[in-house]
C-alpha cells in the first residue's frame, strides 16, 4: 500500500541522511525518450532517488550503438541503459556489460529467461492479433492460423515488415507450436507467408504505421504491438485484441562495462525491478511489468490486470521471443525476408 | 520577285493598353514594291503597328489587307511575311545555314532546292562562307545579315523590319543602309521599316509614315517632308529647326515688324517660319529677307563650320557653312554683328502649334 | 614559353596582375576547400567504413549484395522507381512551367507560390495525406465506388503505384523551378520569328522553344532523378513494404548489422552509380549547355 512505501521511503531517507558524502552521488539512466522515458521517470526513477537519496540525470540513446561507442572508447557516461530484447543480447555476445549482482537484484516474480548474467528486463510488450470489430464483431481470429485463414476471416491483413516476431507468428499459423518455435525454420516460415502475402495490404514499418492501418481499418487484422492498439481502441476505433498467441518482447537494463558508478547502479536496478515500483508501470504507459510480483502489491486492481499483458492471465496465453536466436540469425533472416517482399 | 511583292492598307486600326493608347485610329495604304519607314519617337507606336501586321498584337479594332486580303484574324504563321527582329531573333540552336533554311523546311522546299535557295540568301547578304558558323560566333553585323536572309530566303511579299539597324555602331549602320537598298531594288518586295532615326528614314525610304501618340501625321516622300512639313511637329522632329513665330496679315508675312518674302502666299493667321542650318546663311548681299543678328558661338566640326547666332528678340539660330579655306578664313568673330539671309524660296510657314 | 615583358613599367604590372590572382585566389579558396572537404571527407569516410571492419580490411559488404538477393532487385527497385517519377514529372511539370512562362509576372509569381505550396508542409504531413486520399477506404476509392464506377476498390497505395504518386507530388516543384527559370530566359522574339517564318504552334514548339529549353529541361531531370534516388519516407510510407528503395535498405542494414559497414557500402555504390548517371548525362548533354540559358 501506498501508506506503507512511503513509511518505507521514510526510513531509507533517514538512513541515507546520516550519510552525508551519498548524498552527493548522481547516476546517469539513458532510454529511448519520448512518452516511454517519461512514464520511466515517474515509475521508477523518482522514487529511487528518493529512496537511494540520489539524484538521476537521463539521456537518451538510440541503440546499442551508442553503447558500445562509450565502452569502445572508454568514455563511459551512462550507468544504466535501457535498450530493446535483442541489443541487450547481443551488446551481451560483444561484453560490453557488466555483469549483474544478484545478490544485490531480487528476481522473484522475474522470467528466469529474461535475467541473465548482464542483463534484466524492464518492461513487457506484446505483439498481438488486433481485429476490426465493425467487420468480425467481438468473435474475431483467436490464433494466427485464424489470421491466416482468408476464408473463415475474409479482408485484408497487415504484417510488420520485419524479420523478427513475423516468422514466429508465420510459424504458429502453420502448426508450430508456441514452446517449439526455436529455432525457427526460416524455409517453413517463408512458405507460410507465401500462402499470406496476397491479402496482406501492407507490410508496416513502424508502430505508428501499424495503429493507422488498424484505426482507418486499411487492415481488417494486423498483428500489432498491444501498446499501440490499445491507444487505438482508447482513441475509439473499432478493434479489438487477444493475448492468444501474442509474443513478448521486452526492454532491458544493462550497466555498460566501465560505468564509474556501477555498484549504485546495481542497487537502482533492483528498486526498477523491484515488485513495488514496477506495480506503478501499468497506469503510464501501455507496458507489463517484468515482475510478475508486482500484480501482488495491491497497486494493480484485478479488474486492471485483465488488460495487462503481462498479468499471470494473460502471460500464459504468450510466448517468450529468444533474443539469443535473433541475436545470431537477425542479419541472415532479415535478408531473406527482404528477398521475399521483393518478390 | 516585284510580282510576288504585295500592297498593304489599313484602315482604323485601334489599340489601347489599359488607358494607354498605342494606337488611335490609324489609316495607313502602302503600294506594291514600295518602301515605307515608320518614323517617330520612343513610345509613339510604331512596334505595336508592325506587331500588329505580323499578326503577334491583337488590335482592338481595324482592318489590314495585304493585297486586298483581310488578314486581321489570320495567324502569323499563316500570313508569309518576312520579319527582321531587332534582337534578330537568330535560334541558338542552330547553325546559320540552319537558321536560313528553317523556313523553307517548314515549307517542305527539297533539300537541293533548299540548300540552292539558302546559298544564294546567304551571297545576297554577303555571308556566303559562315553556312556552318554558329550563331553566337558572329559579330553583331553578320547576325543582323543572317536575319535578313532568313527573313527573305522564302520570297515573302512583304518585308517587316522593326529597328533593324539599331544594335549596330554608326559606320556599320550606314553601309547596311547602303545594302538595304539594293536589296530592295533586286527583290522589289514591299517593306515596311521602323526606325526613330530621321537620316535612315530620309535614306532608305520611298515614303517616311511619322508617327506620334498612335496616330499617322504625316506621310510623304522624304524630300517633300523634309521641305514641306505640314506641321510644326513634323518640322520640329526631322532635321535641326529652328522657329520664329510669323503672322500673315492681308497676305503680308511680317516677323516683329519685318516683312517675310515667302514661297507661298498664306492665308492670314499665325505661323512658324522653320530656319534650317543649311537653308540660311550670312549676309551673301542682295537677298529677299535679312535678318540682323550677332554672332554667338563658332564651332569647327570638320565637315562644315557650325555658327550660332542671335536674333533681336532672343532666337538663336543655327547655320552650317561648308568648310572651305575661303570661308574658315572670313569666319566672323564671336560678338560680331552679322546679317542672315533666307532665300524666299527656301522659307516655310506651318501652322503655329 | 612566351618572353618576359622588359617595357616601361613591364614589371610592376605584372606585379598587378600576379596581386589580382592571388587575391582572387585567396577569396575563393576557403569556399573551395569547405566544398571539397563536405565532398570528399564523407565519402572518404563511408568508403573506410565498408571495407575495414574490426578483423582489418573485408570485402564482405560487397559480396553480400552481389549473392543476396534482395540487393540487387532493391538497386533495381530504386532506378526503375526513379526513372518513372523523374519520367512522370516531365510529363506534368513540362506544361505547367510553360504555362506559367508565358503568365504576366504576377500571375507567374502567385502560380509559382502554389507549385512551392507541398513545400510548406512537412514531408511526413504529405506523405500520410496521400495514404489517407489513396487507401482502400480513401478518398479516391470513396468517390469512385459511390460513382459507381468501381464495385472493389482499387488498390493504390502500399505499392509501387501509391510510391509514385507522393514522390511525384514532391518531386515536380524540383523541375519546374529550373525549367521555369529557363523558359522565362528564352526571348518571345524566337517564338515570334518562328510564327512569322511560318511555323505552325506546334512546329514552334517542337523546333525552337523545346530545344531552347533543354537545359532547363536537363538540370530539372538530373535534381529529380538524383533526389529520387535517396527517396526513403515516401516509399517507407506508401510502399506498404513491397518497394524498397536503396536508403531503406541502408537504414535498415545499420538497425540489423549493428555496425556501419553494411550501410556505408551501399552509399558508395549508390554514390557511384549516380557519378555515372550524371556522366552519362553529360555525355548526352554537355554540361556547356546546362549551364547556359536562353540565347547568346
Ligand atoms: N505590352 C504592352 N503593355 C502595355 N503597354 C504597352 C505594351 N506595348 C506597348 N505599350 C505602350 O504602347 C505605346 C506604344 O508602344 P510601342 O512599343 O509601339 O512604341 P515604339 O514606337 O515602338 O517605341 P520605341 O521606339 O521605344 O520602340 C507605349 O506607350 C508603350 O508603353
Ligand atoms: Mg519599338
Amino acid at each position: 500500500m501506498g501508506m506503507i512505501s512511503t513509511f518505507r521511503a521514510a526510513i531509507l531517507l533517514s538512513v541515507a541522511a546520516t550519510l552525508p558524502a551519498a548524498a552527493q552521488t548522481t547516476i546517469t539512466f539513458a532510454s529511448y525518450g519520448g512518452a516511454y522515458q517519461a512514464a520511466q521517470r515517474k515509475a521508477l526513477l523518482d522514487p529511487i532517488e528518493k529512496m537511494l537519496n540520489i539524484t538521476i540525470k537521463e539521456d537518451t540513446l538510440g541503440g546499442v550503438a551508442d553503447v558500445r561507442a562509450q565502452v569502445k572508447a572508454n568514455a563511459v557516461k551512462w550507468d544504466i541503459a535501457d535498450l530493446g530484447g535483442a541489443s541487450c543480447a547481443r551488446g551481451s555476445a560483444e561484453g560490453l556489460f557488466e555483469p549483474l549482482d544478484y545478490s544485490v537484484i531480487k528476481t522473484d516474480g522475474i522470467d528466469k529467461a529474461m535475467a541473465t548474467k548482464d542483463w534484466i528486463g524492464v518492461i513487457y510488450y506484446s505483439t498481438v492479433i488486433a481485429w476490426n470489430t465493425q467487420k468480425y464483431g467481438q468473435n474475431g481470429p483467436q490464433t494466427w492460423a485464424d489470421f491466416w485463414d482468408t476464408k473463415k476471416f475474409p479482408g485484408t491483413r497487415s504484417l510488420s515488415r520485419g524479420a523478427s516476431e513475423t516468422f514466429e507468428i508465420a510459424l504458429m499459423a502453420d502448426g508450430v507450436p508456441m514452446d517449439k518455435l526455436y529455432p525457427l525454420d526460416a524455409d517453413r516460415a517463408l512458405k507460410s507467408l507465401a500462402r499470406i502475402k496476397n491479402n496482406v495490404v501492407s507490410w508496416w514499418a513502424s508502430g505508428a504505421q501499424s495503429a493507422q492501418l488498424l484505426k482507418d481499418g486499411e487492415a481488417d487484422i494486423v498483428a500489432i504491438w498491444n501498446g499501440r492498439a490499445g491507444a487505438v481502441i482508447k482513441d475509439g476505433a473499432k478493434a479489438a485484441i487477444t493475448y492468444n498467441q501474442g509474443i513478448f518482447n521486452i526492454d532491458c537494463l544493462v550497466i555498460p562495462k566501465g560505468s564509474k558508478n556501477a555498484a549504485l547502479a546495481q542497487k537502482a536496478i533492483a528498486l526498477m525491478v523491484s515488485p513495488d515500483l514496477q506495480a506503478n508501470i501499468p497506469a503510464l504507459i501501455d507496458y507489463g511489468p517484468i515482475n510478475a510480483k508486482a500484480f501482488d502489491t495491491g497497486k494493480i486492481t484485478p479488474e486492471a490486470a485483465t488488460k495487462i499483458n503481462s498479468a499471470p492471465v494473460n502471460a500464459a496465453k504468450q510466448t517468450n521471443m529468444n533474443f539469443d536466436f535473433w541475436r545470431d540469425n537477425l542479419t541472415k533472416l532479415t535478408e531473406r525476408m527482404d528477398a521475399f517482399l521483393q518478390q | 520577285m516585284s510580282s510576288g511583292a504585295l500592297p498593304i492598307a489599313v484602315r482604323a486600326l485601334e489599340r489601347r493598353y489599359g488607358r494607354v493608347v498605342a494606337l488611335d485610329g490609324v489609316d495607313l495604304d502602302v503600294a506594291q514594291g514600295e518602301f515605307l519607314t515608320l518614323l517617330g519617337a520612343s513610345g509613339s507606336g510604331k512596334t505595336t503597328l508592325l506587331m500588329i501586321l505580323a499578326g503577334f498584337t491583337r488590335p482592338d479594332s481595324g482592318s489590314v489587307k495585304f493585297g486586298g486580303v483581310e488578314m486581321i484574324r489570320t495567324p502569323p504563321h499563316k500570313r508569309n511575311l518576312g520579319v527582321v527582329f531587332q534582337s534578330y531573333a537568330l535560334f541558338p540552336h542552330m547553325d546559320v545555314a540552319a537558321n536560313v533554311a528553317f523556313p523553307l523546311v517548314l515549307r517542305g522546299v527539297a533539300s537541293a532546292e533548299r540548300e540552292r535557295r539558302v546559298r544564294s540568301a546567304l551571297e545576297q547578304v554577303q555571308l556566303g562562307e559562315l553556312g556552318s558558323r554558329r550563331v553566337d560566333q558572329l559579330s553583331g553585323g553578320q547576325r543582323q545579315r543572317v536575319a535578313l536572309a532568313r527573313a527573305i530566303v522564302f520570297e515573302p511579299g512583304i518585308l517587316l523590319m522593326d529597328e533593324p539597324l539599331s544594335a549596330l555602331d554608326k559606320k556599320l549602320r550606314e553601309q547596311m543602309q547602303i545594302e538595304l537598298r539594293h536589296l530592295h531594288q533586286r527583290l522589289g518586295t514591299t517593306v515596311i521599316y521602323v526606325t526613330h532615326d530621321q537620316r535612315e528614314a530620309l535614306t532608305l525610304s520611298d515614303r517616311i509614315a511619322v508617327i506620334d501618340g498612335g496616330r499617322i501625321l504625316q506621310i510623304d516622300t522624304p524630300q517633300r517632308l523634309y521641305e514641306a512639313p505640314a506641321s510644326h511637329f513634323v518640322a520640329d522632329f526631322i532635321g535641326d529647326s529652328t522657329f520664329l513665330p510669323v503672322s500673315v496679315r492681308n497676305g503680308v508675312a511680317r516677323w516683329r515688324e519685318q516683312v517675310l518674302q515667302t514661297a507661298r502666299p498664306a492665308a492670314d493667321g499665325e505661323y512658324q517660319l522653320v530656319l534650317r542650318p543649311e537653308k540660311v546663311s550670312l549676309g551673301a548681299a542682295p537677298a529677299a529677307n535679312l535678318l540682323n543678328a550677332v554672332v554667338e558661338e563658332v564651332v569647327y566640326q570638320g565637315d562644315s563650320v557650325r555658327i550660332d547666332v542671335r536674333l533681336a528678340g532672343g532666337a538663336v539660330v543655327t547655320l552650317r557653312e561648308l568648310a572651305r579655306a575661303a570661308r574658315i578664313a572670313a569666319m566672323p568673330a564671336v560678338g560680331s554683328p552679322v546679317r542672315l539671309a533666307l532665300d524666299p524660296a527656301d522659307t516655310v510657314l506651318v501652322p503655329a502649334p | 614559353m612566351s618572353e618576359v615583358a622588359t617595357g616601361l613599367n613591364a614589371a610592376g604590372i605584372r606585379a598587378d596582375a600576379r596581386r589580382e590572382r592571388n587575391a582572387l585566389a585567396g577569396l575563393t579558396s576557403p569556399t573551395f576547400l569547405v566544398l571539397g572537404l563536405l565532398l570528399f571527407l564523407p565519402v572518404g569516410w563511408l568508403f573506410w567504413l565498408s571495407v575495414f571492419d574490426d578483423t582489418g580490411l573485408t570485402l564482405e559488404n560487397y559480396r553480400r549484395m552481389v549473392v543476396e538477393p534482395a540487393y540487387i532487385s532493391i538497386f533495381r527497385t530504386t532506378f526503375e522507381l526513379s526513372v518513372l517519377v523523374t519520367a512522370l514529372s516531365v510529363v506534368l511539370g513540362y506544361p505547367v512551367a510553360y504555362m506559367i512562362a508565358f503568365l504576366p509576372p504576377r500571375a507567374a509569381s502567385i502560380c509559382l507560390t502554389l507549385v512551392l505550396v507541398p513545400f510548406w508542409t512537412a514531408l511526413l504531413v504529405r506523405t500520410y495525406a496521400w495514404l489517407v486520399i489513396l487507401q482502400r477506404r480513401g478518398v479516391v476509392n470513396s468517390v469512385l465506388m459511390d460513382w459507381g464506377v468501381i464495385d472493389e476498390p482499387l488498390q493504390l497505395v502500399h505499392n509501387f503505384t501509391g510510391t509514385t504518386i507522393g514522390m511525384l507530388h514532391i518531386m515536380i516543384p524540383f523541375l519546374v523551378l529550373p525549367l521555369y527559370a529557363n523558359m522565362r530566359a528564352i526571348d518571345r522574339d524566337y517564338v515570334r520569328a518562328a510564327a512569322s517564318l511560318g511555323a505552325s504552334p506546334t512546329a514552334t514548339f517542337w523546333r525552337v522553344y523545346l530545344p531552347l529549353s533543354v537545359p532547363g529541361l536537363a538540370a530539372g531531370t538530373v535534381m529529380v532523378f538524383v533526389i529520387c534516388l535517396g527517396f526513403y519516407i515516401t516509399p517507407q510510407f506508401l510502399g506498404g513494404g513491397r518497394v524498397t528503395t536503396i536508403s531503406m535498405k541502408i537504414q535498415q542494414n545499420i538497425a540489423t548489422y549493428f555496425d556501419w559497414g553494411a550501410a556505408s557500402s551501399l552509399g558508395v555504390v549508390l554514390f557511384v552509380v549516380t557519378l555515372a548517371v550524371f556522366w552519362g548525362f553529360s555525355r548526352l548533354f554537355p554540361l556547356r549547355r546546362l549551364t547556359e540559358v536562353g540565347g547568346p
